[in-house]
């Protein structure tokens, strides 16, 4: 039987993201696991002076923001549940925070991005199944 | 001639909001997209219209492209952190000046021997592409968690050093030692002991209204010490800079005043500084000898990773394969520097030190040490040990039941 304590939920506002966090309290009542939710801040590419410090703060207020309603479901639901904004490319830190947190499922919505997109950010849920640690949910 | 006053400025928020565009959906840095929209709009209106088109020499396009200039590296040096700076200076400043120099004396003699520029134009290369971005370097520390180390705070009070250096030699390189040189040096000295000080009480006591004292103040400073220091035959962003700096630990921690700053400088000026320094980049200049730019891009990079990875391996502490593989990834990433390299070029051709020829090959080279770095480092360089940490996976919950 598959035992989860920790779950992961990769959170990027987006409705497929939203689908996702709510499988992810479902999933944590049923296991009684702890819920971490997780939302990356990507700088711009290179980052700019002054622009990227302004990126990050800005991301990290609408991530705070938007972060108060999730925080209402999962009391609601009675789940334990953390919020973390980090700064980087999305897939490397779902993953390296799933090593480092030791979850034991990461939840991720599919944004399906058209092919230009795809083709210069690279498919976000495509590199976390690659090297996820622990098995992952693509919440469509 | 566009006779209606507000059609020129249409015109060139209309470029500003493609370039903005641009960048949200590339997710490019607006800098680098404004730059490449101001030569495409060039190239194109130039030639469909006619080059006068976009105004590029209009008295009050110069005046808000230098106060983007100088607004913007006001703000980049409140983004110094005094405390880690007065306690890790030593080590910033070794790497720092390292990262400096070896940037600056290389692209030097490179242009001097090798291109057989002019020696003021080959000084002025050396100081375009000495320059580090902190920003690149700032981000990069955030993403490996390396913010809070000791490795991290030391490498990015280096970029400042970095920075310092290249905003010194492009303010006194280029100006004539006179005794207008020691009026502004005095000035600036007494200023920098002053303002501290002064600062905080008079925004404690007169700021926080609607009239908005604090940025009437900062502006005022900046473009009276500017003008000082174009009088003294220097360049207005070096006092910018220090001012910045000096003001860091007060001006920088408030949080708000910074925001409403960055507000105007994005939205209005910035935009006009950069499609403008964009705009006065000769493409058949660069089609006609692209190896010109490729070689300065290539002593840049090399020379700055001469530099800087010995640095990075001594203050890193790390010996084992990661570290190694971190300390490239951070070597390759301050061997970018968009903003101030551009800074240097427009000054040089504004100045008459560099032709438009010479001015493209270097715009080019600053915009691809941007990029390129970049790129080669994320495509080889990622530090995979993000993804592979043995020693935090071996303490999760599934490790620590298997134990038991």
């Amino acid at each position: 039987m598959i035992e989860i304590k920790k779950i992961l939920v990769a959170y990027d506002t987006s409705e497929p993201a939203q689908r996702a966090f709510e499988a992810g309290v479902d999933l944590a009542q049923k296991y009684s696991a702890d819920l971490i939710v997780l939302s990356v801040a990507r700088p711009p590419e290179p980052p700019g002076m002054v622009e990227t410090e302004a990126v990050l703060e800005n991301a990290q207020e609408y991530y705070e923001k938007q972060f108060i309603k999730l925080r209402e479901t999962a009391a609601t639901a009675g789940v334990k549940a953390r919020f973390e904004v980090r700064v980087g490319h999305p897939a490397e830190q779902i993953i390296h925070m799933a090593h480092e947190e030791g979850v034991n499922a990461i939840l991720m919505g599919h944004r399906g991005h058209g092919f230009i997109k795809r083709w210069l950010l690279g498919s976000i849920s495509k590199r976390v199944i690659t090297y996820a640690h622990c098995s992952v949910v693509i919440v469509r | 001639m566009i006779e209606n006053p507000w059609v020129l400025p249409a015109i060139w928020l209309g470029l500003a909001l493609v370039a903005t565009l641009l960048s949200i959906w590339l997710r490019i840095a607006t800098a680098l997209s404004e730059i490449v929209v101001g030569t495409v709009a060039q190239l194109v209106i130039g030639a469909a219209i006619g080059g006068a088109v976009l105004g590029t020499d209009q008295s009050w396009i110069k005046f808000l492209s230098g106060t983007g200039a100088i607004l913007l590296t006001f703000l980049a040096g409140t983004e110094l952190d005094p405390a880690v700076f007065r306690l890790k200076w030593k080590e910033a400043s070794v790497v720092g000046l390292a990262s400096f120099a070896a940037p600056f004396l290389v692209c030097t003699a490179v242009a001097f021997w090798l291109l057989h520029w002019s020696g003021m134009a080959s000084w002025l290369t050396g100081v375009a592409l000495s320059t580090t971005s902190v920003a690149v370097v700032y981000a990069v520390m955030l993403e490996l968690g390396l913010n809070k180390t000791n490795y991290g705070k030391t490498l990015l009070a280096a970029c400042f050093v970095t920075d310092l250096g290249t905003v010194l030699a492009l303010g006194m390189i280029f100006s004539p030692f006179t005794y207008k040189t020691l009026i502004f040096v005095a000035v600036s000295a007494v200023m920098f002991v002053v303002l501290p000080w002064l600062t905080p009480k008079f925004f404690k006591r007169y700021g926080g209204r609607p009239s908005e004292l604090e940025a009437k103040y900062l502006l005022l400073l900046l473009f009276g010490m500017g003008g000082l220091a174009l009088w003294a035959g220097s360049e207005a962003v070096l006092p910018a800079y220090l001012i910045g700096m000096v003001l860091a630990g007060t001006v920088g921690k408030d949080h708000v005043l910074v925001r409403r700053l960055r507000t105007v400088t994005f939205g209005l000026l910035t935009p006009f500084y950069f499609i403008r320094a964009g705009s006065l980049v000769s493409v058949p200049a660069l089609l006609a000898a692209p190896l010109i730019f490729v070689l300065l891009l290539v002593a840049k990079v090399v020379s700055k990773f001469l530099a800087v990875l010995p640095a990075t391996k001594i203050f890193n502490g790390q010996k084992a394969k990661e570290g190694k593989v971190e300390g490239i990834y951070t070597t390759l990433l301050m061997s970018t520097g968009l903003t101030f390299g551009s800074i240097a070029s427009l000054f040089g051709l504004t100045h008459g030190i560099i032709d438009t020829a010479q001015y493209s090959y270097l715009v080019a080279a600053v915009i691809a040490s941007a990029v390129v770095p970049t790129l080669i480092a994320n495509a080889f360089y990622l530090p995979r040990h993000l993804l592979y940490e043995k020693d935090k996976a071996s303490q999760a919950p599934d490790a620590e039941a298997k134990q038991a």
